[in-house]
């Protein structure tokens, strides 16, 4: 992944001082996204040149033809492809499991107007290129510390689904009694159906 | 990885390899045409103090958070494990004018957790990889840069005084490296700190087959510096010792 030393930034997002939030969310239901739309809720890059500003993502993917048994891997390649960003001057490291994303865009491509459009527009094409992906939006924030921690507590119950999905597939034990997640697979329809295909996987995979 | 050059400092300890590695950062840096990273693999972390830093944050510090968080149950799949190292590697570097420090800390010492600590060092090498030149402040053998930093090393330089202590440790060093193969590296030099006169070098060039890259006089300046806890980027840029590190820089063909 590429670096930008402080020394060549122009502009810091969400950087471990300061708040961020990057969440991905999948739906079905192509209607309620706004195909190839990028907001942004605060102050564009370039003219924010030599600020460290709190950062939020929100990704909205309209998908088609997920079922219990790959929602859950392609979830992960949804989640993966920011990695695959080799943007010009532009850093990123995130952290899945806390929804933290840190970005640095250096000096010279923020000249070149590197902003919110061009970041948003690199990150659509990544989607679109996944067969299953039929419709992207996306929502970006720099307006306040506020803003981005509100959007936290909004897309929280979502990341409670994605780290009941990361528990279930990195265990044996599909124990619901003493699962610490066992209220969110009550709650949220699939979960508990993709709790039996794990399930019969692993017993396949044990007794072959 | 192509383009970066890897130097790594050895030798017994208290013989001048942070003076050393210090100075190498401050003559490099000055250029501030290159990515510069200074790794600190002293479990002492004497190089941050040596250039002035306090660590926030160590590698092993890193280690130890991701160690207790698995024995804690959170359930991590190989490749967020990976993203989550690499950024709090990233947030590890302390970065100043004209160069970055990464500290590595203390040496493993709660059981086994190979799969963390190869994590860990292929992180190092992949960050190594994006900077122009990296400096390793080892502790005083080898293994330990094999083991918890890179593989790989350019230019080996073995730091000592004029002890025969020091030039034997230098000689067993060399030894392991060449022929243990504990490190791949290109070229291996000794950097002799504290020499009171030629005849010493002369003397020492007779005991050993080492490649003697440059010497350093006993320096007051440096002395001073060390007591009062100075950074050693103040020395001034006319300090003879500087005059040498530049001379073992162009050596190495690290400088021009």
């Amino acid at each position: 992944m590429n670096i930008v030393l402080k020394e060549h930034m122009g502009l810091e997002l969400g950087s471990p001082e300061r708040e961020s939030v990057s969440c991905l969310l999948w739906t079905e239901n192509l209607s309620s996204i706004a195909d190839g739309r990028i907001t942004l809720v605060g102050p564009d890059f370039p003219e924010s040149m030599g600020d460290s500003l709190p950062f939020g993502k929100v990704v909205l993917a309209g998908v088609g033809g997920f079922s219990e048994d790959n929602a859950y891997d392609r979830h992960k390649e949804m989640d993966f492809l920011r990695y695959d960003l080799d943007l010009k001057g532009f850093m990123m490291r995130a952290v899945s499991q806390y929804m933290r994303e840190w970005c640095r865009i250096g000096r010279d491509v923020l000249l070149q107007g590197f902003s919110a459009q061009v970041l948003g527009s690199a990150l659509m094409c990544l989607f679109k290129g996944l067969p299953y992906v039929k419709a992207v939006e996306v929502i970006f924030f720099t307006s306040s510390t506020h803003d981005v921690s509100r959007i936290k507590e909004i897309t929280a119950p979502a990341e409670k689904i994605i780290a009941a999905m990361n528990k279930m597939a990195s265990e044996m034990d599909f124990e619901c009694r003493s699962c610490a997640y066992q209220d969110v697979c009550d709650e949220a329809d699939g979960l508990k159906g993709m709790r039996d295909r794990l399930m019969e996987k692993t017993k396949r995979a044990l007794h072959g | 990885m192509a383009d970066t050059k890897i130097l790594a400092m050895c030798g017994k300890g208290g013989v001048g390899k942070t003076s050393v590695s210090a100075l190498m950062v401050k003559l490099l840096s000055q250029r501030n045409d290159r990515k510069i990273l200074a790794i600190d693999a002293d479990p002492a972390v004497g190089l941050a103090t040596a250039l002035g830093i306090t660590v926030k944050k160590t590698v092993d510090d890193i280690r130890k958070g991701l160690i207790t968080r698995i024995q804690k149950g959170e359930s991590l799949g190989n490749k967020e494990t990976l993203k989550l190292l690499d950024y709090e590697v990233f947030d590890a570097i302390e970065e100043r004018d004209g160069y970055a420090l990464l500290a590595i800390g203390r040496p493993e010492d709660e059981g086994c957790f190979c799969k963390v600590n190869n994590l860990l060092r292929d992180i190092i090498g992949d960050l190594a990889g994006k900077f122009d030149i990296v400096l390793i402040d080892g502790e005083a053998g080898i293994e330990q840069i094999n083991r918890r930093v890179m593989k790989k090393v350019d230019h080996l330089v073995l730091v000592s005084d004029t002890s025969a202590k020091g030039v034997c440790v230098a000689g067993t060093i060399a030894l392991v490296a060449n022929e243990k193969k504990a490190v791949d590296f290109y070229s291996m030099g000794l950097v002799l700190n504290r020499v009171r006169c030629q005849a010493e070098v002369d003397d020492i060039r007779g005991r050993t087959d080492l490649d003697i890259y440059g010497w350093i006089a006993e320096d007051e300046s440096i002395r001073d510096f060390d007591f009062k806890g100075m950074s050693l980027t103040g020395i001034p840029d006319t300090s003879p010792a500087l005059a040498v590190i530049a001379h073992v820089l162009t050596k190495m063909e690290v400088l021009p």
